[in-house]
C-alpha cells in the first residue's frame, strides 16, 4: 500500500511533534489514489468546500428564520456571530498547527490585540472621543497617546490587522531565527500571552485591568433589540462574509507553493532547510498570517459581543482554541471551522441548567477520545475512519480473509503511521 | 542586611515550591517527554488527601491530630502515585511519542478531574489546618525563618535526593534512564518497558501530590489550585532545560529569585510577573533548549 | 486485520459516546425546556404564561469564582423555593434556569443574552466579580431587562436595569473605615488584587484616611492568582502598620492569611479590616487563623433578628448543616424576596412596571440583616452597617452597628473629603 509512502519518510525523525499527528491525517487523504472509496475521492475533492457551503448557509439562513418568525430570539444570531470570529481565529490556528506544525499556545494574546483596538474604537465612539470612565479613575486628565489612533474608523481597520502582525512579526522574528521549535515555541507563546496577560492587569488607567472595555456598541450601532435588526443582520452578514473569504483565501494558500512547503516545514524542517528553503521566513510569515486571522477574529468578537477582557488571554482559553481545532481535525481549514462550532454551539446549548457539571465530564471526555483515537478529529472520522470501517465491512462480508485495511496494519512501528492508529503500534 | 537576608530567604522558599511543583514535571515531562497539563491537577489531589486525612483524624483520633499532616504526606503521594499508574495505562501510554497530543489529552483530563472535585468535595474551598508542629518560626536578627518555609525548603530538597538516588542507585532508575533514553534498545535488553514507563509516570505524579500536601498549608484548596502552579512548574522545567533535574533546581531558582526580587522593588505583582516572564521568554531566546541541555546529534527531536 | 477490528471497534465507540452525549443532551433539553416552555408560544409578553414564571440564575460554576458564587446561588435557590411552597408570587410558581458564567466576563455576556433574549426570563439574579456585571450591564440595558446583582462593590455605577442588593462603599468601606479612625488606627497599609474593586475602594480609603489625618504606611496589589505573599508580608513588617486594610479577593484571601499565621502574626500584632471575608471564608482559611481579625458587612450568621433565625435555619436544613450563612448569601436571598415585592405591587411581571414601582422607592423587605428597601433614585438598598470581630468558633460578632440604615450613595456625593478629592465620576 503506498499509503504510508508520504508520512514514514516524513515521520521517521519528527516522531513526537504535532508533524506526526497532522502527517497522518493528510497522508491518509491525500497520498493515495486510485484504490481509494468513491466516498474517499469525494471528500477529497469536493468535501470541503461543499461541507463549508452547507455551513454557511446553515449560519446564513438564521436571519431569515427570524424574520420569518421560526426562531422567536436573535441571541442565537448574535452568538452565532461570536462562534464566526471564533472559527475565523481557529482557521489560523489550524494554518499553524495543522500545516506547519507549531503549536502556538498564545493566540488567546492576538485575538486580544485586535479585539482591543475595535474595542477600543468603539468605547471612543460611545464616549464621543471624551476619555473614559475608569482612565478617570485611574487619574488620568486626558486621553492617553495609544488611544488617540482609534478615534477614527480607517485607522483602527488598519491597527486591527497592523497591531497583532508587527507583534507577531517581532515575536517571531527572535523565536524562528534563533531556531526554537516544538515544545519550546508553544512554552514561549504561553509565557508572552501570560506577560500580556499581566500587563494589561497592571496597566488599568489605560485598560481598565481585570474588567477590559465595555459598554460599547457595534460598528454598526447597537445590535440588539428589534429596532436594531438591520444593524444586527448587517454585522452578521458581514462577519459570514469574512469568514468565507478567510477560508478560501487559506485554502488556496494551503494549495499554492507556500502551502506546500509550510507542509514540508512540519514534516520535515530540516530537510526544508537542506533543500535550500529558508525555513524561518516562511515559518514567521504564516505566524504573522495566524496572529492577524485572529486579530480579525477578536474585532468581529468585540462587535457581537459587546466588551472584551483579559481573560481571552488565559492559558486555558488558548488551550481551548487548539482543541477545537483538534477535534474538528487538524491539518484541514473545514476541521477548524467544524471544531470551533461544535464545541461552542455545544457549550451553549448544552451546558445549563443541571447539565453544567456534566457539559465539563462531557467536553473533557471527548478532548481525551478524540485526542487518543481520531487523530483526524471529525474530519478524519469521515475520510479515513469511516471508509477503512466500511472496506473492513466489505471484505468480511465478501469473505475476503485479507480484507485492504488489514495490510494497513502491517509495520506499525512508526508512530502516526496511519490516522488514528499509531498509539496502537506500541500498544500491539 | 536583613532585608536582604529577608528577600533571600523569601526567594529561597518560593524556588523550593517551585521546585516541589516542578520535580515531578521534570520527570514526565524532562525525562519521558510527555507534557502533563493535569500535573497542576495531581497537586489539588495531594492537597484534597491531605484535607481528607485530616478530617479522618479529626472524627477518629483528634488526640493525635498533629500525626495526620505526616500521614496526609504519605497518603497525597500514594494516592497520586496510584492515579498516575492508571492514568499512565489508560491514556499516557497511548500517547508516547506525541508530545502536542499529550498536552491536549491531558488538558482534557485536567478539565475532568476539576469537575470531579467540584462534584465531590463541592464548589467551594475547604480548610486544611497546619499541624501545631509547622506554626511560627526561628527570629534570628529580625527576620522570621518560618517552620512551615523550612520544611517546605527540606521537603524540595528531601524529594530530589530521593529521585536522584531513585534514578542512580537502584536498578530501577538504571532501567528508568535506558528506556528513556533509548526504548527499542532497552526492550531488546529484556527490559519491561511498560512497567518502567507506568511506575516512572505514577513517581512523577507521587510527587505532585506531596507539593499539592505542602502547598495545602500555603493556600487555598480547591478545585483551581493547580492551575495556580502549572505554568510557573513548566517554565522552571523549560528554562533548566528538559531532562536535567539540575537544570530545573536551577529553573526554579531563577524564577523564585527573580520574583521575590522584582516584587520587592514594585507595588504591583502583576508588573512582576511579566517581568518574569519576559526575562524567561529572552533568556530562552539565547538558550533555546533552556539551561542545561543534553547535548545531542540528533537533528529532529 | 487486527487493525481494522481496532478501528472498527472504534467507530463503534465513538458511536456509542455520540449516542450517549445525544441522549444526555436530550435530558439537558428536556429539563431547560421544563423551565423555558412556558416562554416558547407568545413570544412577546415573557416567560410568565401558565402557572410558572421563568428567572434565571447566572454565576460562575466553574473556574476560579465558583469557590465563591457556589453560595450565593444555593441562598437564590432556597428564596425562590421558599416562595414556591408559600404560594409563587401572583399566583405563579417560580422556575429558575441556571447558567454557568464560568468566571468569564465574554461567557457572562453570552449567557446573559441567552437568558433575557432567547429563554424570555422576566428577571435574572447573577453575577459577583465587577467584571462579569459590566459585561452584562449593556446586555440588560439594551433588552430592558432586570438583573439583581447581590454583592458588595466599588460603587462608582447606576445602571437602570440592575439592582444592587450588597453595600455600595458608603455602607461599608467608609464606615469601617471611619470606625478605625475612631478607635485611633492611625497608620493605614493596603493590600488588594490587582482589580477594580480593590483599586477603586483604595482609592476612597486613601482620600478618607488622608482627610482625617491618618497616614496611609504602603499600599500592595498582588496579582489575582498570586500563591506567594512572602515580599508583601515583609514589605508590610518594614512598614509597621498599626491596620492592615485588606480588599484582597478569593483565594488570595486564603494565601495571605495562612501566610501571615505561619509566622504567627496574629490580630494582635498586624490586626485587619477586611471587605471581602465573610463566614464562607472564615470556614476555608480557619477560624484560628482568623480569630480577632476585623470584618465590615451589612450582615453576620449571627445577627440578632427573628428574620434571620428563620434564615440560618432555612439555610442549613436544605444545603447541610455543616453550611454558613454570609452577607453575599444573605444579600442575594433578598434580592429574590425584593423582586417578589416589587412585582406583587406592581400586579406584573413586566420589567417597566416592577422597575416603576421601584422608583417609587417603597419597596422594602423585613430581610435577615433588618428593613431592607431599595432606594428609587439610585437602585441600590438603604441597609444597616455592622462592624465585626471574628471569633474562634468561626462566627462573627457584632461590635459596632449604625443605629439606623444607611442610605446608599454609590458616587460618594455626600463627602466632602470625596468631594475634594475627586472621585467622583465624569458627568
Amino acid at each position: 500500500m503506498p499509503i504510508r509512502k508520504v508520512s514514514s519518510k516524513a515521520t521517521s525523525k519528527v516522531t513526537g511533534t504535532a508533524a506526526a499527528a497532522a502527517a497522518a491525517a493528510d497522508a491518509t487523504t491525500g497520498a493515495t489514489t486510485g484504490k481509494k472509496s468513491l466516498l474517499q475521492r469525494l471528500a477529497k475533492s469536493a468535501g470541503s468546500p461543499v461541507v463549508f457551503a452547507i455551513i454557511v448557509i446553515g449560519l446564513g439562513v438564521l436571519p431569515l428564520l427570524y424574520s420569518s418568525g421560526a426562531i422567536d430570539s436573535t441571541a442565537m444570531i448574535i452568538f452565532s456571530g461570536k462562534c464566526i470570529a471564533l472559527a475565523i481565529l481557529a482557521i489560523g490556528i489550524d494554518l499553524i498547527w495543522g500545516y506547519t506544525g507549531m503549536l502556538s499556545l498564545g493566540q488567546g494574546l492576538f485575538f486580544a490585540l485586535g479585539g482591543y483596538c475595535m474595542a477600543m474604537h468603539l468605547k471612543m465612539v460611545a464616549t464621543g472621543g471624551n476619555i473614559t470612565e475608569f482612565m478617570h479613575t485611574g487619574g488620568l486628565s486626558e486621553l492617553p497617546i495609544i488611544w488617540r489612533p482609534f478615534l477614527t474608523f480607517p485607522a483602527t481597520l488598519v491597527l486591527i490587522i497592523v497591531v497583532p502582525a508587527v507583534v507577531g512579526g517581532l515575536v517571531g522574528f527572535f523565536i524562528f531565527r534563533n531556531r526554537v521549535k516544538g515544545v519550546f515555541f508553544s512554552i514561549i507563546s504561553q509565557a508572552l500571552t501570560w506577560a500580556a496577560f499581566s500587563l494589561f492587569m497592571a496597566t488599568s488607567p489605560w485598560t481598565n485591568g481585570n474588567t477590559g472595555i465595555t459598554e460599547i456598541k457595534s460598528v454598526f450601532g447597537s445590535i440588539r433589540g428589534d429596532a436594531n435588526l438591520d444593524h444586527l443582520y448587517m454585522l452578521f452578514y458581514v462577519s459570514l462574509g469574512v469568514l468565507v473569504l478567510v477560508f478560501i483565501l487559506a485554502t488556496l494558500l494551503t494549495r499554492t507553493k507556500f502551502g506546500k512547503l509550510l507542509i514540508a516545514i512540519r514534516d520535515g524542517e530540516n530537510r526544508t532547510y537542506f533543500s535550500g528553503y529558508s525555513v524561518s521566513r516562511y515559518k514567521n510569515t504564516i505566524y504573522v498570517i495566524s496572529a492577524v486571522l485572529a486579530g480579525i477574529g477578536g474585532a468581529l468578537f468585540v462587535n457581537f459581543n459587546g466588551s472584551i477582557s483579559p481573560s481571552v488571554m488565559t492559558i486555558s482559553y488558548s488551550i481551548m482554541m487548539v482543541v477545537w481545532v483538534a477535534i474538528g481535525g487538524r491539518g484541514t481549514i473545514i476541521g477548524a471551522v467544524i471544531g470551533t462550532l461544535l464545541i461552542n454551539f455545544g457549550e451553549y446549548t448544552i451546558a445549563s441548567g443541571s447539565m453544567i457539571q456534566a457539559w465539563q465530564f462531557i467536553v473533557g471526555g471527548i478532548f481525551v477520545v478524540v485526542i487518543l483515537f481520531f487523530k483526524g478529529g471529525i474530519v478524519g472520522i469521515f475520510t479515513s475512519q469511516l471508509p477503512a470501517a466500511w472496506r473492513w465491512l466489505q471484505a468480511r462480508l465478501g469473505g475476503r480473509g485479507q480484507g485492504k485495511g488489514a495490510d494497513q496494519g502491517a509495520g506499525g512501528q512508526l508512530a502516526a503511521s496511519q490516522a488514528g492508529s499509531s498509539a496502537d503500534a506500541e500498544v500491539g | 542586611m536583613q532585608q536582604v537576608i529577608g528577600v533571600l530567604f523569601n526567594g529561597l522558599s518560593l524556588s523550593s515550591i517551585l521546585l516541589l511543583t516542578a520535580v515531578g514535571l521534570a520527570i514526565t515531562f524532562g525525562l519521558m517527554k510527555v507534557i502533563n497539563m493535569a500535573h497542576g491537577e495531581f497537586i489539588m489531589m495531594g492537597a484534597y488527601t491531605t484535607f481528607v486525612v485530616q478530617q479522618l483524624f479529626l472524627s477518629f483520633a483528634p488526640g493525635a491530630f498533629d500525626l495526620s499532616y505526616l500521614v496526609a504526606l504519605v497518603a497525597a503521594f500514594a494516592f497520586t502515585f496510584l492515579f498516575g499508574c492508571v492514568l499512565e495505562k489508560l491514556v499516557i501510554s497511548r500517547l508516547y511519542g506525541r508530545v502536542v497530543d499529550s498536552l491536549l489529552a491531558t488538558a482534557g483530563i485536567s478539565i475532568i478531574l476539576q469537575q470531579a472535585a467540584r462534584s465531590i468535595f463541592g464548589e467551594r474551598g475547604v480548610n486544611v489546618t497546619a499541624p501545631s508542629w509547622l506554626s511560627g518560626g526561628i527570629s534570628l536578627g529580625g527576620v522570621t525563618f518560618s517552620y512551615n518555609r523550612l520544611f517546605i525548603i527540606m521537603l524540595a530538597v528531601l524529594s530530589l535526593v530521593l529521585v536522584v538516588l531513585i534514578m542512580r542507585k537502584t536498578k530501577f532508575g538504571l532501567q528508568m534512564r535506558a528506556v528513556m533514553q533509548n526504548r527499542d534498545m532497552a526492550r531488546c535488553m529484556g527490559i519491561n518497558s511498560r512497567r518502567i514507563d507506568m511506575l516512572t509516570f505514577g513517581i512523577g505524579s507521587g510527587l505532585a501530590g506531596l507539593a499539592g500536601c505542602s502547598v495545602a498549608l500555603l493556600g487555598s484548596v480547591d478545585s483551581t489550585v493547580g492551575q495556580l502552579y502549572i505554568v510557573d512548574s513548566f517554565m522552571a522545567v523549560v528554562l533548566g532545560g528538559v531532562g536535567n533535574l539540575v537544570g530545573t533546581v536551577f529553573g526554579s531558582s531563577i524564577i523564585g529569585f527573580s520574583s521575590i526580587g522584582i516584587e520587592t522593588g514594585l507595588s504591583s505583582a502583576d508588573i512582576a510577573k511579566c517581568l518574569v516572564l519576559l526575562i524567561i521568554i529572552v533568556f530562552l531566546q539565547f538558550k533555546p533548549q533552556g539551561l542545561f541541555a543534553g547535548r545531542t546529534r540528533q537533528l529532529d527531536e | 486485520m487486527k487493525k481494522s477490528r481496532q478501528m472498527f471497534a472504534r467507530i463503534a465507540a465513538l458511536m456509542l459516546s455520540l449516542t450517549l452525549a445525544f441522549s444526555l443532551v436530550a435530558c439537558g433539553g428536556g429539563s431547560s425546556s421544563t423551565g423555558g416552555g412556558t416562554s416558547t408560544g407568545g413570544g412577546t409578553a415573557g416567560g410568565d404564561e401558565g402557572d410558572t414564571v421563568v428567572v434565571g440564575i447566572l454565576h460562575s460554576k466553574t473556574g476560579a469564582m465558583a469557590i465563591s458564587e457556589q453560595a450565593v446561588i444555593d441562598a437564590e435557590i432556597l428564596a425562590i423555593e421558599e416562595i414556591n411552597a408559600s404560594g409563587g408570587v401572583l399566583g405563579k410558581q417560580i422556575e429558575y434556569i441556571e447558567e454557568d458564567g464560568a468566571s468569564d466576563p465574554a461567557t457572562f455576556a453570552t449567557k446573559a443574552e441567552k437568558l433575557v433574549s432567547q429563554d424570555k426570563v422576566v428577571t435574572v439574579f447573577g453575577c459577583w466579580t465587577s467584571s462579569s456585571r459590566k459585561a452584562v450591564k449593556s446586555v440588560f440595558e439594551d433588552y430592558e431587562s432586570l438583573l439583581w446583582y447581590p454583592v458588595q462593590y466599588e460603587g462608582m455605577e447606576q445602571s437602570p436595569n440592575i439592582i444592587y442588593t450588597g453595600a455600595a462603599p458608603n455602607q461599608q468601606i467608609v464606615p469601617a473605615v471611619e470606625y478605625l479612625l475612631d478607635n485611633g488606627y492611625t497608620k493605614f497599609f493596603l493590600i488588594g488584587s490587582d482589580y477594580v474593586f480593590p483599586r477603586t475602594a483604595n482609592m476612597i480609603i486613601t482620600a478618607q484616611v488622608k482627610a482625617a489625618g491618618a497616614e496611609i504606611v504602603g499600599e500592595e496589589y498582588a496579582a489575582m492568582d498570586q500563591t506567594d505573599f512572602a515580599s508583601i508580608i515583609t514589605k508590610i513588617e518594614a512598614a509597621k502598620p498599626d491596620i492592615i486594610v485588606n480588599t484582597l479577593n478569593g483565594t488570595g484571601n486564603v494565601s495571605f492569611f495562612k501566610q501571615m499565621a505561619e509566622k504567627n502574626y496574629t490580630a494582635a500584632e498586624y490586626p485587619t479590616m477586611s471587605f471581602s471575608i465573610a463566614e464562607e471564608e472564615v470556614a476555608t482559611i480557619g477560624p484560628d487563623i482568623l480569630k480577632d481579625h476585623m470584618v465590615s458587612w451589612n450582615y453576620y450568621q449571627t445577627t440578632d433578628t427573628p428574620e434571620n433565625e428563620d434564615f440560618v435555619a432555612a439555610y442549613k436544613a436544605r444545603w447541610g448543616a455543616n453550611r454558613v450563612t454570609s452577607d453575599p448569601a444573605e444579600a442575594a436571598y433578598d434580592g429574590v424576596y425584593l423582586w417578589k415585592a416589587a412585582v406583587e405591587k406592581a400586579g406584573s411581571f413586566e420589567v417597566a412596571a416592577v422597575l416603576e414601582v421601584i422608583r417609587t422607592g417603597e419597596i422594602s423587605f423585613q430581610a435577615p440583616e433588618g428593613l431592607v428597601t431599595i432606594d428609587g433614585a439610585t437602585q441600590h438598598l438603604s441597609k444597616p452597617v455592622r462592624i465585626g470581630v471574628i471569633g474562634a468558633d468561626g462566627l462573627i460578632e457584632e461590635v459596632y452597628a449604625t443605629p439606623e440604615p444607611v442610605a446608599p450613595d454609590p458616587y460618594l456625593k455626600g463627602y466632602q473629603w470625596a468631594v475634594d478629592a475627586n472621585i467622583q465620576p465624569l458627568e
